[in-house]
């Protein structure tokens, strides 16, 4: 039933001067009598308008065409530099992680640790100096080629009489060293009375990582992909569990045992865990040397080491090895 | 003659009273006769024995010392009374800390500054019962010398910090006598927080130790840390001087306010007014300027800011550091920080058992630092606070809580009690420090902080006299008040930096202590004056 029609008792229309220091707020009487209820609603959720979502649609897309065309360029360059680089192995990673690979800089940091917070990103490590982390001084070497890293060596007071070269084993001071926000990883190493090598990297959302593997296990993620298929991804760790416990900490018969099964796998391939290196030689290299002279090592073993020594990575950790 | 009197009393009221209550009356009556007679004996007795006491040369209280003779006689300290001394006749001056008489013994525990022995009169061959008795009753706190045997104790004494040797005194002279009454004990001001309330013991507050600060110092635990205070002026000395520093005196009355007016304090000058200095800064300055390039400062500094917070006095004794650099001026900091560093080796080396005296009382974690000194940014010291929670602005001043924030979050990723923060905002500084040459909002300035509080401040110094003035300006400073200062880089000025370290705060963080006016021997704060 229809309902009487009340004429407006005044226009819409009327102008009148509103003094500029007040909230503006729509006309409540022009919107009744443009449109009704429903009407009103579904305009609210429209305000934006379609022109424009498609054109954002469009921005997105072309840029992620040319993130897609730099990683590209990115991994072709990595082959032409890196002649022992695998190809397939470049481009099989980029298509399924993209972001570990394919940008580089600040924005690889970015989505590997997380946002960035307008400050220089800080990994303090706490290391014994009766026990030198040899693993690690290769992986800083490693982080150095990739990023600018500020490295720094600190003698806590829990020990004193460190020895010289443990308070160089980051080498020389970055010349850019006194302005700190020149760089995008700190490399702090702390020679601390620890019964356990440790980590701190982001106190608020991380325990402390106890371990040196562990550590090596992060620091090598920052450097390169771990290889992302799981049972591969799952040997490497092994390689590096059996360096750090049985190797580095085992009885000499425990030692004898992992140097043959280093010897075995090696014959069937170059590295430890396929075609390319991986943190289980690194982890492997530096164990095997700091708890036996190498000559005594089988013949694959020799000649795995001579590869690991012509890399040119283990340069630091080698004045540490008697 | 009192019985026959009593008698006589007993035989008027026969008739009135019982048989019984005659007998119940006689009989108290002899009781008292006896004890009367008994204490006419012991009087008797005393006087009798007071005269023949063979041993009345050996203790009293002689002559006022007024220089009378110079004696050779070798007083032994305390401190090196050890097992190699044992049975060797010595002579000790000490205080008396408590003594407890027992029958024919009297047990002394004799103290020197902050170390005590047990020592012992017995009655014996060289000890009278006289004897004995004077020495239980000499006031606690008097000096004695005493003349004893050192002997070796089959049981360690738990209570002393000579545990393995007493002595056994043979002469006993009281020096200076104390009142028998103290206003304050001095078990009470060394028992550790907390420990007093369980036993419902009494505990002395803050402010009863200061009305009676001779008493309070003389505690185990305050001269522990005042020694530490005096190691830790003499280590900056020390430290400064190997490294060619030249230390230089300035004036404290000033005509101008050096670091803005509202903190000064005024004095009257004959017909003007003047200022108690608030830092060395202006003079330090001056001395570069001068070719001293390198100097510091010892002495005392004022500050009229009404504050009564647990870290702040009106008068304390400022460390000042003031050195020209070559090109940057991290030199500075790395100069300071490595005398930091210096100083808290040497007190670790040094001034162990003090460290232990205080931490007895004071329970604190050992202070704990990194060398060398952990450097970091202010950005990163505010992206540190943000990732924990905390809301604040690029270019905002760090707040006392949010200075402990971020002590506490190094503390917990470094674990160092001790870091520099660098590249302050340039608009919370003063206008003499040097802005940052790539980023104008910032400035090459730099704060220290001890277990989360700050204890020092510098920064490059301006040293060009026309970008000087446009700082002045800026901070709408009058230029004719701080025309002679600017004047001075006018000459030729060479690049500089330093700061200015508070002695007691220093003390006070090391030891982890929670007021500084435990630090200071005769504290001056907006609501004390005395003593």
């Amino acid at each position: 039933m229809p309902m009487y029609q009340v004429k407006p008792v005044f226009g819409d229309d009327i102008k009148t001067d509103l003094p500029t220091c007040m909230y503006k707020l729509p006309n409540i009487h022009a919107q009744r009598s443009a449109s009704g209820c429903s009407e009103h609603a579904l305009q609210n959720g429209t305000e934006v308008d379609p022109a424009f979502r498609d054109l954002e649609v469009r921005q997105d897309n072309i840029m992620r065409r040319l993130y897609e065309l730099k990683a590209a360029v990115d991994g072709l360059a990595k082959t032409v530099t890196t002649p022992d680089a695998d190809l397939d192995q470049t481009v099989t990673s980029l298509s399924q992680s993209p972001t570990a690979t394919s940008f580089s800089g600040t924005a690889d940091l970015d989505s590997l640790l997380g946002k960035d917070l307008g400050a220089l990103r800080d990994i303090v490590i706490n290391a014994n100096p009766a026990r030198p982390p040899l693993t690690l001084l290769v992986l800083h070497a490693m982080l150095c080629q990739r990023y600018r890293v500020l490295s720094s060596v600190h003698v806590h007071s829990s020990v004193s009489g460190v020895p010289a070269q443990l308070l160089s084993c980051l080498g020389p001071r970055h010349a850019d060293s006194y302005v700190r926000q020149r760089f995008q990883l700190g490399f702090t190493l702390i020679w601390k009375d620890v019964s356990k090598l440790q980590m701190k990297f982001s106190i608020q959302n991380m325990c402390p990582i106890e371990g040196e593997a562990n550590v090596a296990r992060f620091l090598f993620r920052l450097v390169a992909p771990y290889p992302s298929d799981p049972a591969l991804a799952t040997l490497v760790d092994s390689w590096v569990d059996t360096a750090f416990f049985q190797l580095a900490e085992g009885s000499a018969k425990e030692r004898s045992a992992v140097l043959r099964a280093l010897n075995g796998t090696l014959g069937r391939d170059p590295w430890l865990a396929g075609p390319e290196l991986s943190l289980a030689d690194i982890a492997c290299y530096c164990c095997v040397l700091q708890t036996g002279p190498a000559a005594s090592s089988p013949a694959n073993v020799q000649r795995w080491l001579k590869a690991c020594e012509n890399l040119g990575h283990f340069g630091p950790a080698n004045p540490l090895l008697q | 003659m009192t019985k026959d009197a009593v008698q006589g009393a007993a035989e008027e009221a026969d008739q009135a009273q019982s048989k019984k209550g005659l007998k119940k009356q006689q009989k108290e009556a002899e009781k008292a006769a006896k004890k009367a007679e008994k204490q006419a004996k012991l009087a008797a007795d005393t006087q009798s024995t007071d005269e023949d006491d063979f041993a009345k040369d050996r203790y009293g209280v002689p002559q006022m010392v007024q220089s009378q003779q110079k004696l050779d006689r070798v007083l032994v300290r305390v401190q090196k009374l050890t097992p190699e001394k044992a049975d060797q006749l010595i002579w000790v001056r000490a205080r008396i800390h408590t003594s407890r008489a027992k029958g024919k013994q009297c047990f002394l525990v004799l103290r020197q500054q902050q170390f005590n022995v047990q020592a012992l009169v017995a009655v014996g061959e060289r000890a009278s019962k006289q004897m004995v008795k004077f020495a239980a009753n000499i006031n606690k706190e008097s000096i004695v010398d005493v003349e004893a045997m050192v002997r070796k104790v089959e049981q360690k004494i738990e209570s002393c910090t000579q545990q393995d040797v007493e002595l056994h005194i043979e002469r006993i002279f009281v020096i200076s006598q104390a009142e028998p009454r103290l206003p304050l004990q001095l078990e009470d001001c060394v028992r550790p927080d907390g420990e007093g309330d369980e036993d419902g013991r009494a505990t002395v507050n803050q402010d009863t130790r200061l009305d009676n600060r001779v008493i309070d110092l003389r505690t185990t635990t305050s001269q522990a840390i005042f020694r530490l205070q005096s190691g830790v002026c003499q280590l900056f000395r020390d430290t400064l001087t190997n490294k060619g520093f030249v230390e230089i005196q300035t004036p404290k009355i000033i005509s101008a306010a050096s670091e803005g007016g509202a903190n000064v304090f005024t004095v009257s000058y004959f017909k003007t007014s003047a200022y108690l200095a608030q830092s060395p800064q202006l003079y330090k300055q001056m001395c570069i300027c001068a070719d001293f390039d390198k100097v510091f400062c010892v002495g005392p500094v004022f500050r009229a800011e009404d504050s009564n917070t647990h870290r702040h006095l009106t008068e304390f004794v400022g460390l000042d550091i003031e050195l020209a650099f070559n090109y940057h001026y991290h030199e500075v900091i790395e100069s300071i920080t490595d005398t930091m560093v210096q100083i808290f080796k040497g007190l670790r080396e040094k001034f162990q058992t003090e460290i232990q005296t205080v931490g007895k009382q004071y329970s604190s974690e050992p202070f704990r630092f990194l060398e060398p000194t952990l450097r970091l940014e202010y950005t990163e010291g505010v992206a540190m606070l943000r990732e924990a929670g905390v809301d604040m602005g690029d270019e905002e001043d760090l707040s006392t809580p949010n200075e402990k924030l971020l002590g506490r979050l190094v503390k917990e990723k470094y674990d160092t009690d001790f870091y520099v923060l660098d590249k302050y905002p340039l608009a919370v500084r003063p206008f003499y420090t040097m802005p940052d040459p790539n980023d104008k909002k910032y400035s090459n300035s730099y704060d220290m902080f001890m277990r989360g509080e700050e204890i020092l401040s510098g920064a490059q110094r301006i040293h060009d006299a026309q970008l000087l003035t446009e700082r002045a300006i800026h901070h709408n400073i009058d230029l004719e008040k701080i025309k002679s200062y600017i004047d001075s880089f006018r000459y030729g000025a060479p690049p500089h930096g330093g700061g200015g370290i508070g002695l007691e705060r220093v003390c006070m963080l090391y030891l982890g202590l929670h007021n500084v006016r435990q630090v200071s021997m005769f504290p001056r704060d907006p609501k004390r004056l005395t003593p």
